[in-house]
C-alpha cells in the first residue's frame, strides 16, 4: 500500500524538509564534489517523486527507501564519472572550517580526515549512512539490504579501524 | 566464531556511540567507548552542509511536482527526451519487481499451453492418448470397464512392420448396464451415436418387456470415427464389459491386388493375342481362356471390396443388459441435466489433466526463470557496488 498518495504532493515535501539535509550530507560525503552532489541530490529528490506510489511500508522506512535510492543515484554517478580514484584521494573540502572553529577542532577534524583515507569505498559508504545521513541501524540494513545485526557488526568495526588509523595519525 | 564477550563488547560500545549521538556529548567512563563516542559526534559534525540557494531552489522543484522546464524550444525537447527516458526506466521500476517475476512463469506457461493445444488439444481428446493399439491389433478382449479402455488402436496400428497403409479388421464388443425403464432411450441413443458419426446399424433387437429385457446391436463404423463414436457409446451407459479384436489382413490385400493387376496384364494380353489370331480354333481357344479371366477378375475386385468394407468400418457389437440396481449410466439414469454435469466433470478433468501438464513444465521453467531475474539483479547491485570497491 503506498504510503505516499500520487496525487499528495504535500507529503512529498514533508519528506523532503525532513530529509534533505541529510540527503545532501550523505550524496556529498561519497561524492566528495559539491556540484556533482546538488545534481544527484536533485536527482534522487526527483527519481523518488516519479517512484512515490512504489514505497512499501513492510519493506522498511520511507527514509530508508529514500536513502536507497539516493545511493543508486549516487553510486550511478560514481561508476559514470569513474571516480574510483578520486574516492581514494583525499577528500574535497566539502565543509569548510569556520571561522570561529577553535585550533583544536580544526586539528582533529583534519585528523579524521586523514585517517578516513585508510578506508575503503564501502566503509566510508557505511560510515555516511550513519552518521551524514543519521540513519540508524535497521534503516542502514535496509539500505545495504543485508540484516541489522550485519550491519551493526560492519559499523563497529568501521568505527573501530578509524579509531586506530586516527591514533596511528595522531 | 565470535567469542560472547567480544560481542557485548560490540554492543555495549555501539550503545554508546548511540547515546552520545543522542545526547550530543561523549562521556562514556569506558575510555575506548568513549573515543568511538567522539570520533561519532566528529563524524557527524563534518557531515557537509548544502547551499541554502540550493535547497530553496529544490524545494521549489518540489513543492511544485518537478515541472519539466520550458525555457526554449531545445529545453522543452530535452524535458521530452527526458521524459520519456524517465517513463522508461520507471515503467520497469514500477511494475517490474511484480512483473518480471509473473512474465517468468506466465510466458512459458501461455508457451506451453499454445504447444500442447497445437499438437493435438488436450489430453483426452480425440488427439491425444492413442495407447493400446497394439494391443487391441494382436486381438485379444479385456475387462476395463471406461471410456478410456476403449480407446481403439491406432489407424495404422502395427501387424507388419514397416509396412504402410495397413489393413485391418476391428471388432468392438461392448455390454453397457442399462436400467430397464431406461432401455428404449438408451436404444435410440445408440442408433443416433451411430448415425452421427457416419456409420450405420447392420442389425438390431430391443426387448423392454416387463419379465426382462435387454438390446443388441450390430454395428458398423467407419474406423476414423471409431475413437469417438466408441466414446459416446461408453458414455451412454456403464460399461460392463468390453472387448476388442483387430487382425491384420494387408497381406490377404496386397496378395488380392498383385492377381488382380496379373489378371488384368493377361486379359489385355489375351486381347492382343484374339485379334492377331489366325484361326477360329486359336480364337476360340483364347476367348475360353478370357472367360476364366474375366471370372477370375471378377471374383478379384469382390474380394478387394469385401476386404476394404471390412477394414473401412469396424464391427461393433452393443449389448444392453437390464441393471438390476437401476443406477443408471454415465448418461442413462439422469436425463439431459446428468449429461452435462457427466459433460463438465469431463470437461473439469481434462482440463486438470492440462494443468498437471502445464505445471509440470512450467514450474521448472519458472523456477530458471525467477532464478535468473534474481541473479540479474544481483549482478545489477553488485555492478553498480563495484564503484565503492
Amino acid at each position: 500500500m503506498p504510503v505516499v498518495p500520487r496525487t499528495d504532493t504535500d507529503t512529498f515535501a514533508d519528506l523532503y524538509e525532513r530529509t534533505f539535509p541529510r540527503v545532501y550530507a550523505y550524496v556529498a560525503s561519497l561524492l566528495r564534489d559539491r556540484s556533482a552532489a546538488e545534481d544527484v541530490t536533485a536527482q534522487a529528490f526527483e527519481r523518488a517523486y516519479r517512484k512515490r506510489t512504489s514505497y512499501r511500508e513492510r519493506r522498511g522506512s520511507r527514509e530508508a527507501w529514500l536513502f536507497g535510492i539516493a545511493r543508486n543515484a549516487a553510486l550511478d554517478e560514481l561508476r559514470r564519472r569513474k571516480r574510483r580514484a578520486r574516492l581514494e584521494a583525499d577528500p574535497e573540502d566539502t565543509a569548510a572550517v569556520g571561522a570561529d572553529d577553535h585550533a583544536e577542532l580544526a586539528l582533529q577534524r583534519e585528523l579524521v580526515r586523514t585517517a578516513m583515507t585508510a578506508l575503503d569505498g564501502r566503509e566510508r559508504d557505511l560510515l555516511a549512512l550513519k552518521f551524514s545521513a543519521g540513519l540508524s541501524n535497521a534503516e542502514i540494513a535496509t539500505v545495504l539490504g543485508v540484516s541489522e545485526t550485519a550491519a551493526g557488526t560492519r559499523l563497529h568495526r568501521t568505527l573501530t579501524k578509524l579509531r586506530k588509523a586516527c591514533n596511528d595519525a595522531s | 566464531m565470535t567469542h560472547p564477550e567480544d560481542i557485548a563488547t560490540v554492543e555495549r560500545q555501539l550503545a554508546a556511540v548511540e547515546s552520545a549521538l543522542a545526547g550530543g556529548e561523549a562521556v562514556h567512563e569506558d575510555p575506548v567507548a568513549r573515543e568511538l563516542q567522539e570520533l561519532a559526534l566528529q563524524l557527524r559534525a563534518d557531515s557537509p552542509q548544502a547551499d541554502p540557494a540550493f535547497a530553496e531552489q529544490l524545494r521549489a522543484r518540489v513543492e511544485a511536482g518537478f515541472p519539466a522546464p520550458a525555457e526554449s524550444a531545445r529545453a522543452r525537447q530535452d524535458a521530452a527526451l527526458e521524459r520519456l527516458a524517465a517513463s522508461a526506466r520507471r515503467a520497469p521500476s514500477r511494475f517490474g519487481k511484480l512483473l518480471l517475476p509473473v512474465a517468468g512463469v506466465g510466458v512459458p506457461l501461455l508457451l506451453i499451453v499454445v504447444v500442447i493445444f497445437a499438437a493435438g488439444g488436450p489430453p483426452g481428446s480425440n488427439g491425444g492418448g492413442g495407447g493400446g493399439g497394439d494391443e487391441a491389433a494382436s486381438g485379444g478382449g479385456s475387462e476395463a470397464p471406461s471410456a478410456a479402455a476403449l480407446e481403439p488402436p491406432a489407424r495404422d496400428g502395427g501387424f507388419v512392420p514397416r509396412q504402410r497403409n495397413r489393413r485391418i479388421e476391428r471388432s468392438f464388443t461392448l455390454e453397457l448396464g442399462v436400467p430397464l425403464d431406461d432401455m428404449a432411450r438408451v436404444a435410440d441413443r445408440v442408433t443416433a451415436v451411430t448415425s452421427r458419426h457416419g456409420g450405420f446399424v447392420l442389425s438390431s433387437s430391443v426387448d423392454t418387456g416387463e419379465d426382462g429385457g435387454g438390446g443388441d446391436f450390430s454395428l458398423r463404423i467407419p474406423t476414423g470415427q471409431l475413437r469417438p463414436a466408441l466414446r459416446d457409446l461408453a458414455g451412454l451407459a456403464p460399461v460392463i464389459r468390453q472387448s476388442q479384436e483387430g487382425r491384420d489382413v494387408t497381406r490377404d490385400h496386397v496378395t488380392a491386388q498383385d492377381r488382380l493387376r496379373a489378371a488384368r496384364a493377361e486379359r489385355r494380353s489375351l486381347l492382343r493375342r484374339l485379334e492377331a489370331a489366325a484361326t477360329d480354333e486359336e480364337a476360340e481357344a483364347i476367348r475360353r481362356r478370357l472367360e476364366l479371366v474375366g471370372g477370375e477378375i471378377n471374383g478379384l475386385r469382390s474380394q478387394l471390396r469385401d476386404l476394404r468394407l471390412r477394414t473401412d468400418y469396424a464391427v461393433v457389437t452393443v449389448s444392453l443388459l437390464v441393471d438390476e440396481d437401476g443406477q443408471g449410466g454415465a448418461s442413462g439414469g439422469g436425463g439431459p441435466f446428468d449429461d452435462a454435469v457427466d459433460d463438465a466433470g469431463d470437461l473439469l478433468v481434462g482440463f486438470a489433466g492440462v494443468l498437471i501438464r502445464v505445471l509440470a513444465l512450467a514450474l521448472p521453467l519458472g523456477a530458471i526463470a525467477l532464478a535468473a531475474w534474481l541473479a540479474a539483479r544481483g549482478v545489477r547491485r553488485r555492478r553498480r557496488e563495484s564503484a565503492l570497491a
